[in-house]
C-alpha cells in the first residue's frame, strides 16, 4: 500500500464525503434490484410464483429461437440510427439560432420549442399523434388537399409506422436543445469579443470557439441521447403497441411485454442484461474516442 | 333503595359498555381492487359507501386503475405478496392465478350462503369454476355478438340477420351491405381471435388439446375460416388491417358503426350500451352465424369479469360479504346499472328490467338468446395461452392479413411455434 | 448598418415564427379540442376552432372521480415534483463536484457505477424494487418516490459534471490559495458558475417527476395520493367509455404549471457567466 500524502488523505476524505449520498443510495436502493434482475435472467420467473433456476435456457432461446427478438433489435437499431442524430442536429441548430437574439421575446420562442417535450408520455400525446397521422388526420389532409397526393395509412403501414415515432422523437427535441442552450450561455462573451476584434466572422467563430467550448455538452447529449434511444419505450407503448408486424416493437417494449404480459420475467431480465452490455460497449467506445474532440476548460494545458 | 338503584344502573352501564365494545369490534380493513374508467369508478365507490353504511365495522380501501395499468400493478403486488383482499379478475388470467394458488376457493363461502347464489342460474356460475372449484364470482354476464344497425339494413334492402343465419348468409350480407351502401359490412371482425375461437367451437374443436400441449384444431378448419375472412377483405367489404392497426386504442364509441361507416360491428353485449349511446340511435344485436341451420351458434355465455378473493386474505368472511352485497343488493345494483354486464341474480335481473333503457334491454335479451341457442361455455384458457396468443397467433394473424404468408405456411408455422411453447418445460 | 440589421431580424423572426407554428400546431389542436364537445372532437379532425365552444370538459374533468377533484391530484403532483427536484439537484451537484474535481482512489469506479445504472432498462427492476420498498414498509406513501432522489440521479450527476469540467481550475486554485476548503470552493465558486446546468436540471427533474405515472401507479394505492399523470390514465379505458374531452382538458391544465416553471427559471439563464476576470 502506497504512502498517502497529507493531500491525498485529504482528497480521499473529501472525495468520499461528496460522493457519499450516491454510495449510500446505491447500496440501499439500487444494488438489490440490479443484482436481482441479473439472477432472474438465469431463471424461469412468472412473477406469481418463485423463480426456478434454468441456467442458460433464456439466453439460448433469445439468441437462437426468438424471431421477435430479432424484430425488436432491428426496430430499435433503426430508431437509434435515425432519431438520435436527427434530434441532436435539430436541437443544436435551433439552440444556436435562438441564441442569436437578445430580445426578451426570444424567451417565448424558446418556450414554444420546448413545450412539445413537456407533453412527453401522456395519454393526450398518443391520441393527438394518432389523430394527426390518422386516416382523416392533418397529414393526410395536407397530402390530399394541398399536395394532391393520395393518402397514406401512416400507422397501419409497416413501412411508415416507425417513421411516425421517429418524427415524434424529432418533434420533442426540446430537452437536448435546452441543454445546448445552457452550455451556450456558459461560454464567456469575452472570447467572442476578442475574436471579433481579430476579424473573425460567424463561421470561424462557430468552429473555433462555440463548438470546442460546447464540446463537453455535445458529448453529454450524444451519450445520453444514444442511451435513451436504445431504451425508447413510452411512445411505442402508448401509441402503437409494437404494431404493425413488430415494426415498432422497440426492445424495451418487448421486454415489458415479455415480463408483464407473457409472465416471462426471467426471459425479460436476460434481454435487459443483453441490452445493458450493448449500451455499455457503445458508451465505452464513445468515451474512449472523446479524448480527441472534447475540450475541457479545466484540463487546459494538460 | 336509592343505593340499590345506583348499583343497578352502574352494573347495567358496565354490561352495556362491555357488550357494545364487542359489537364495535376491531375495524376490519378490506382492500378491494378493480379496473375501469370514470363511470365505473364513481359507481363502484358509491356502492362501497352503501356497504360501509350497512356494516360499520368494515372499512374498505379502494384501489382502482385503468385496464392498461391494472395487471402491471396487480402482478407486482402478487410478486411481493401484497395483494388486495377482493380482486376484480379476468377470464384470460384467472387460470394462471388459480394454478399458482393465489386465489381462494369460494365453494365454502357459497355453501354457507355468505355468498348467496341461490337464485343464480348454474350457467352463470359455470365460467368461474376452474378445476372443479369456484374461484370467481361472475360480475356480469356477457357474450360476443354482432351489433347491427337495422336502418342501414333497410336502406340497403338487405334482410336482417336471423337467429339461425349461417356463415354463407353472413358472408353475403356483409358483401351486399358493402355493395349497396359503399360502407363496411362489418368491422373489428376478420382479425379478431375471439371470432376464430367461436368458429372452432362450432366445429367441435378448440384452440388447444385437452392436455394443453398441442393445438386443438386442424388445418382444414383453419383454412376454411381464413378463406372466408380473406374473401371479405379482398372485396373491401371490411376494414383492412392497415386501417385496423391505425385505429388501435380508440374506444368503443369511436367505432365506424357510430358514424354509419359500417353496418355491423363485433362487440361484447355490455359494450352495446356504450355504442348505442354514442351512435344515438337504436342498434340491435345478433348471434354469431352457424355452420348450418340445425347446428348451434358459437356464441357462448361468459363472465365479463369476476370478483375473486386473495388466498392469503385475513378476512375471507368479510370479503365474501362484500361480493355477496355486490351480487345481491338491489340498491347496489341500481347504482351499478349493469355496467359490467347482465347481473347474475334472477331477482336483480327482474328488478332492473322495467328500468332499462332500450339498449340495456337489447343486451339483456341478447343474453337470453345466447342461453337458448348458444353453445356451452368453453374451458378457460390454458396457462401458456397468453404467451402463445401474443407471440404466435397474433403475429401470424397479422402476417396473413398483410398478405405476407400463404395459408399453408401459416398453419405450419403456427403449429410448430405454438407447440414449442406449449411443450416447453 | 442599421437597416441591414433590421432586415436580418425580419427574416430571422419570420422563419422562427413559421417553425414555431409547425412545432406547436399539435398542441394547439389539443387545446382547441379541449373546448369541443365529445362528438365534435373526432369529427372535425383538422379544425382549430371549436364549432360548439364548451367548458364542459374542464368542469367534468376537474371533478375527477370518487369525489376526489383534480385539486387534490395537482397538489400531489406539486409535492412529488418539488420534493424530488430539491433532493436530486442538491445531491447530484454535490456528487458531481466530488467526481469531477477531487482526485481520489475509486473515483473512476464510482463514475462507471453511475453510468451503468443508466443502462439497465427499468422494466426488469420494477418488481425487485417494489419488493424492497414493500419490505421497508414504504408502499402506499410518497416515500419510494421522493427519498431515493436525495441520493443523486445519474443523469444529473453526469450533466453537472460536464459543466463543472468547463470551469477553469485556476478559479479553484486561487480560492484554495486564499484558504478556502473543498466545500467552500464548491459552494462559492463552482455552484454560481454552473447556474445554467442547475436551472436545466431543475426544469428536467420537475417535469420528469410531473409526467411520471409508472412509479405512482405501483407505489400509491389510495387514489387520494394520485398525481395528475396517474389520474389522467384513469380516464382512459378502451373497454368502457373514454372521456377524451376530459383527458384533453386536464392535460392542458397539467401543462400550465410546468410551462410557468420553465418561463420563470428561464430568466435566470439569461445572466451569462462572468469569468472574464480570471485572466487578469
Amino acid at each position: 500500500m502506497f504512502r498517502l500524502t497529507k493531500k491525498k488523505k485529504h482528497d480521499l476524505l473529501a472525495g468520499y464525503f461528496f460522493v457519499s449520498p450516491w454510495i449510500l443510495g446505491f447500496l440501499i436502493f439500487i444494488i438489490f434490484p440490479i443484482l436481482a434482475s441479473l439472477f432472474l435472467s438465469f431463471t424461469k420467473y412468472d412473477i406469481l410464483s418463485s423463480p426456478k433456476f434454468i441456467g442458460l435456457e433464456n439466453w439460448k432461446r433469445m439468441f437462437l429461437e426468438d424471431r421477435r427478438f430479432l424484430n425488436a433489435t432491428k426496430a430499435t437499431l433503426k430508431y437509434v440510427i435515425f432519431a438520435v442524430p436527427a434530434r441532436l442536429l435539430f436541437a443544436f441548430i435551433v439552440a444556436l439560432i435562438l441564441n442569436l437574439s437578445e430580445h426578451k421575446i426570444i424567451r417565448l420562442y424558446r418556450a414554444i420549442y420546448y413545450v412539445p417535450s413537456l407533453v412527453g408520455g401522456s395519454v393526450a400525446v398518443a391520441v393527438m399523434w394518432r389523430q394527426i397521422f390518422g386516416l382523416d388526420g392533418l397529414v393526410n389532409f395536407i397530402m390530399e388537399k394541398i399536395l394532391g397526393m393520395s393518402r397514406i395509412i401512416w400507422l397501419g403501414d409497416p413501412k411508415t409506422a416507425i417513421w411516425t415515432l421517429i418524427l415524434l422523437a424529432m418533434w420533442q427535441f426540446g430537452s437536448p436543445m435546452l441543454i445546448f442552450l445552457a452550455g451556450l450561455k456558459q461560454i464567456p462573451e469575452s472570447l467572442y469579443e476578442a475574436a471579433s476584434i481579430d476579424g473573425a466572422t460567424f463561421w470561424p467563430q462557430l468552429f473555433k470557439i462555440t463548438i470546442p467550448m460546447l464540446s463537453p455538452v455535445i458529448f453529454f447529449n450524444l451519450v445520453m441521447q444514444t442511451i435513451g434511444g436504445f431504451m425508447v419505450f413510452t411512445q411505442a407503448y402508448i401509441i402503437t403497441g409494437g404494431a404493425p408486424l413488430d415494426t415498432t416493437l422497440f426492445y424495451a417494449l418487448y421486454i415489458y411485454q415479455k415480463g408483464f404480459r407473457d409472465y416471462d420475467m426471467g426471459y425479460a431480465s436476460a434481454m435487459a442484461w443483453f441490452l445493458l452490455v450493448i449500451i455499455a460497449i457503445i458508451t465505452f467506445i464513445l468515451f474512449k474516442t472523446s479524448g480527441r474532440w472534447v475540450y475541457y476548460e479545466a484540463e487546459r494545458g494538460r | 333503595m336509592k343505593r340499590f338503584i345506583k348499583i343497578y344502573i352502574l352494573i347495567f352501564l358496565l354490561v352495556f359498555l362491555f357488550l357494545s365494545s364487542n359489537y364495535s369490534a376491531e375495524v376490519i380493513n378490506l382492500r378491494v381492487s378493480w379496473w375501469g374508467s370514470q363511470t365505473r369508478h364513481n359507481a363502484t365507490l358509491k356502492v362501497i359507501e352503501l356497504f360501509e353504511k350497512k356494516y360499520p365495522n368494515i372499512k374498505i380501501t379502494p384501489e382502482y386503475t385503468a385496464w392498461s395499468d391494472y395487471w402491471t400493478k396487480l402482478n407486482t403486488q402478487a410478486a411481493a405478496q401484497n395483494l388486495p383482499d377482493v380482486i376484480q379478475h379476468d377470464y384470460q388470467y384467472i387460470t394462471e392465478w388459480v394454478t399458482r394458488g393465489l386465489l381462494l376457493p369460494l365453494d365454502d363461502l357459497i355453501a354457507k350462503k355468505i355468498i348467496n347464489l341461490s337464485d343464480v342460474a348454474p350457467q352463470y356460475i359455470q365460467p368461474g369454476i376452474i378445476k372443479g372449484k369456484t374461484y370467481g364470482i361472475n360480475l356480469g354476464v356477457n357474450a360476443l355478438g354482432l351489433v347491427y344497425d337495422p336502418e342501414l339494413f333497410k336502406k340497403a334492402g338487405v334482410p336482417l340477420p336471423k337467429t339461425d343465419w349461417t356463415w354463407d348468409d353472413f358472408k353475403n350480407t356483409v358483401i351486399q351491405l358493402n355493395k349497396k351502401l359503399g360502407i363496411y359490412g362489418v368491422e373489428g371482425f376478420t382479425g379478431q381471435i375471439e371470432c376464430f375461437k367461436i368458429w372452432l367451437i362450432e366445429n367441435g374443436q378448440w384452440l388447444y388439446s385437452e392436455d394443453g400441449k398441442n393445438l386443438g384444431f386442424d388445418e382444414e378448419t383453419f383454412t376454411k375460416w381464413w378463406k372466408m375472412m380473406l374473401e371479405l377483405e379482398d372485396a373491401n367489404a371490411v376494414p383492412s388491417i392497415a386501417v385496423d392497426v391505425s385505429r388501435t386504442g380508440l374506444g368503443v364509441e369511436d367505432q365506424f358503426i357510430v358514424k354509419q361507416k359500417s353496418a355491423m360491428s363485433l362487440a361484447w353485449s355490455n359494450q352495446l350500451i356504450a355504442i348505442s349511446r354514442a351512435a344515438n340511435r337504436p342498434l340491435k344485436m345478433a348471434l354469431f352465424p352457424r355452420i348450418s341451420k340445425t347446428a348451434k351458434s358459437g356464441s357462448y355465455l361468459k363472465a365479463s369479469m369476476f370478483f375473486s378473493i386473495n388466498a392469503q386474505t385475513k378476512y375471507p368472511k368479510e370479503a365474501g360479504m362484500f361480493i355477496d352485497f355486490f351480487t345481491n343488493s338491489i340498491e347496489a345494483n341500481k347504482i351499478l346499472a349493469a355496467e359490467r354486464g347482465v347481473p347474475i341474480s334472477k331477482k336483480i335481473q327482474a328488478f332492473l328490467k322495467p328500468q332499462l333503457t332500450p339498449a340495456q334491454k337489447e343486451a339483456f335479451d341478447f343474453i337470453k338468446l345466447v342461453e337458448k341457442y348458444g353453445s356451452p361455455t368453453p374451458p378457460p384458457d390454458v396457462p401458456r395461452h397468453a404467451e402463445v396468443s401474443n407471440n404466435v397467433i397474433g403475429p401470424i394473424w397479422e402476417q396473413i392479413r398483410y398478405k405476407q404468408i400463404s395459408l399453408d405456411k401459416a398453419f405450419a408455422q403456427l403449429k410448430s411455434q405454438a407447440e414449442k411453447i406449449l411443450q416447453r418445460q | 448598418m442599421f437597416h441591414k440589421r433590421k432586415r436580418f431580424y425580419i427574416i430571422y423572426y419570420t422563419i422562427i415564427t413559421i417553425f414555431a407554428f409547425v412545432m406547436i400546431y399539435p398542441l394547439l389542436w389539443l387545446f382547441a379540442s379541449s373546448f369541443k364537445p365529445h362528438a365534435e372532437i373526432f369529427q372535425y379532425m383538422t379544425s382549430l376552432i371549436p364549432k360548439n365552444f364548451t367548458l364542459e370538459n374542464y368542469i367534468e374533468g376537474w371533478k375527477g372521480f370518487g369525489g376526489i377533484t383534480f385539486a387534490t391530484f395537482f397538489k400531489n403532483s406539486f409535492i412529488l415534483a418539488t420534493g424530488v427536484t430539491v433532493g436530486i439537484v442538491l445531491s447530484s451537484s454535490m456528487i458531481a463536484y466530488g467526481l469531477a474535481r477531487i482526485p481520489f482512489p475509486g473515483r473512476n469506479f464510482w463514475f462507471t457505477c453511475v453510468m451503468l445504472t443508466l443502462m439497465l432498462p427499468g422494466q426488469v427492476q420494477m418488481i425487485p424494487r417494489y419488493i424492497l420498498f414493500f419490505k421497508l414498509g414504504w408502499v402506499n406513501s410518497f416515500k419510494p418516490l421522493i427519498v431515493p432522489a436525495f441520493f443523486g440521479g445519474a443523469f444529473f450527476i453526469f450533466l453537472i459534471m460536464q459543466f463543472i469540467r468547463g470551469i477553469p481550475l485556476e478559479l479553484d486554485e486561487s480560492a484554495s490559495i486564499d484558504g478556502a476548503g473543498r466545500f467552500s470552493i464548491f459552494w462559492h465558486i463552482i455552484l454560481p458558475n454552473i447556474k445554467p446546468a442547475l436551472i436545466t436540471s431543475t426544469i428536467f427533474a420537475f417535469y420528469w417527476t410531473w409526467d411520471d405515472f409508472m412509479g405512482p401507479l405501483l407505489y400509491l394505492n389510495k387514489p387520494q395520493l394520485y398525481p395528475v399523470a396517474l389520474a389522467l390514465k384513469n380516464f382512459a379505458d378502451p373497454t368502457t367509455i373514454t372521456n377524451w374531452g376530459a383527458i384533453f382538458a386536464m392535460s392542458i391544465l397539467s401543462l400550465i404549471p410546468i410551462f410557468f416553471i420553465f418561463i420563470f427559471f428561464q430568466k435566470y439563464m439569461e445572466t451569462g457567466i462572468a469569468t472574464t476576470g480570471i485572466r487578469g
